[in-house]
């Protein structure tokens, strides 16, 4: 049980791993298609460790890298267009960022180190506790951009009308790329500071 | 470790390819009525929201648009005759261009003079969130209402979108500020509007 409950601590993805911070970076302006994107990682990750866990077996190892590369991005184009059928809003901020979600290197990294070497069961349990891992870094930074780069919390805005009166200013920084690059610097050195024992 | 032979290679990419492709094509097919309908809804919203009827909704929208917008194309370019919400007639004119890292469309009103500057929307497909996609976003698009096509002696000028206090010579009425931090996507709306917006003006004349 330990070894799932991995990456949502000491074995997560993006603060540990440091894998698929491009897109922690793009999609963290605002928190819902972060949201979204989370889902959307957790379920093509989830189901591409099911199927290549299935079929691992079959996978000549020399072209397992393209196999993988198939079944992932018919995932995510399936998602892609799942997500045009029924949340169509959402799919038109997350834009772009879906179909990027086949160069995320949590998912290829996870077939990698672990569908192609474990029963199914165990990889489906693997890829969704990844894409959670994932998820969790995206709703916190995004959590922090929105409040203090827009004012707003799921599109809603929730800083008073009195303070823009009193003088102050949403942080314009805070929704560019770099500022999200600096809130998750802070969270991996949070993360590191508690685990001991580190050395990279 | 296991060995496969070139042949079983060739043969399982293929049949993985084709299962892929077979699956793909079925998820695409039973999915695009879905996919069109909301395009088509959308569409329509977007169209109400720049001819000022505001907070359509998704159930109302087509039935409404069909009522108070007739398809009436100018010199080959997607137009629509309007009645506007606050009961002027209006021309919708559809532009499109390029953003900064694909397309962006739009729709702009125009009052019954055709110069002046009723309502616009912008949609895009994958400007930034949070900066070039605040072209969607009411502020920006309020900023164009009131503002004309035309300078004083009834030439076409275009709507520039020009960076906050960089607007020199150009007057108040066919300029608005541009987006900060959105430079280039700003940059894409002026240009589109600039080559597209000059044929309702060119046809008038003739």
């Amino acid at each position: 049980m330990k070894q799932y409950l991995g990456p949502l601590n000491k074995e997560n993805p993006v603060l540990v791993q440091t894998l698929g911070v491009c897109s922690a970076l793009a999609v963290t302006a605002q928190l819902k298609p972060a949201v979204v994107m989370a889902l959307s990682v957790t379920a093509v990750c989830a189901v591409a460790n099911l199927v290549i866990s299935l079929i691992r077996n079959t996978i000549p190892p020399r072209i397992r890298i393209i196999v993988q590369l198939l079944v992932v991005s018919t995932l995510v184009i399936m998602v892609d267009q799942i997500l045009q059928a029924y949340v169509y809003e959402v799919s038109k901020m997350l834009s772009v960022f879906v179909g990027l979600i086949i160069t995320n290197c949590i998912i290829m990294g996870r077939l990698e180190a672990f569908a192609l070497s474990h029963k199914p069961l165990p990889s489906f349990v693997d890829g969704i506790m990844n894409g959670i891992g994932y998820g969790l870094v995206l709703v916190v930074v995004a959590f922090f951009r929105e409040l203090l780069g827009s004012g707003t919390l799921w599109g809603h805005p929730v800083v008073p009308q009195s303070w823009y009166a009193a003088g102050y200013l949403n942080n314009g920084l805070m929704i560019l790329p770099p500022m999200a690059l600096i809130l998750v610097g802070g969270l991996i050195w949070i993360v590191n500071s508690r685990k001991s024992g580190v050395n990279h | 470790m296991k060995t496969f032979s070139n042949r079983y290679i060739f043969l399982y990419i293929t049949v993985l390819v084709m299962v892929i492709a077979v699956l793909l094509t079925a998820v695409s097919m039973g999915l695009k009525p879905r996919r069109e309908a909301n395009q088509k809804v959308e569409k329509a919203q977007q169209i109400l929201r720049a001819a000022g009827y505001e907070n359509v909704g998704k159930e109302a929208a087509l039935r409404m648009f069909d009522s108070v917008a007739v398809r009436n194309d100018i010199g080959g370019r997607e137009c629509y005759d309007i009645r506007c919400a606050d009961g002027t007639d209006g021309l919708v004119v559809f532009v499109e261009g390029k953003g900064l890292w694909g397309p962006i469309w739009g729709y702009v009103v125009l009052a019954d003079d055709r110069a002046t500057v009723k309502g616009v929307v912008f949609a895009h497909k994958s400007e930034t969130p949070g900066l070039g996609d605040r072209i969607t976003s009411p502020e920006f698009t309020r900023s164009f209402v009131g503002k004309r096509i035309l300078d004083k002696d009834g030439n076409f000028v275009s709507v520039s979108v020009i960076p906050k206090g960089r607007g020199g010579e150009i007057p108040e009425e066919n300029r608005v500020d541009a987006i900060s931090g959105a430079t280039l996507t700003s940059k894409g709306v002026n240009a589109m509007l600039r080559d597209q917006l000059a044929i309702t003006t060119e046809t008038e004349k003739r």
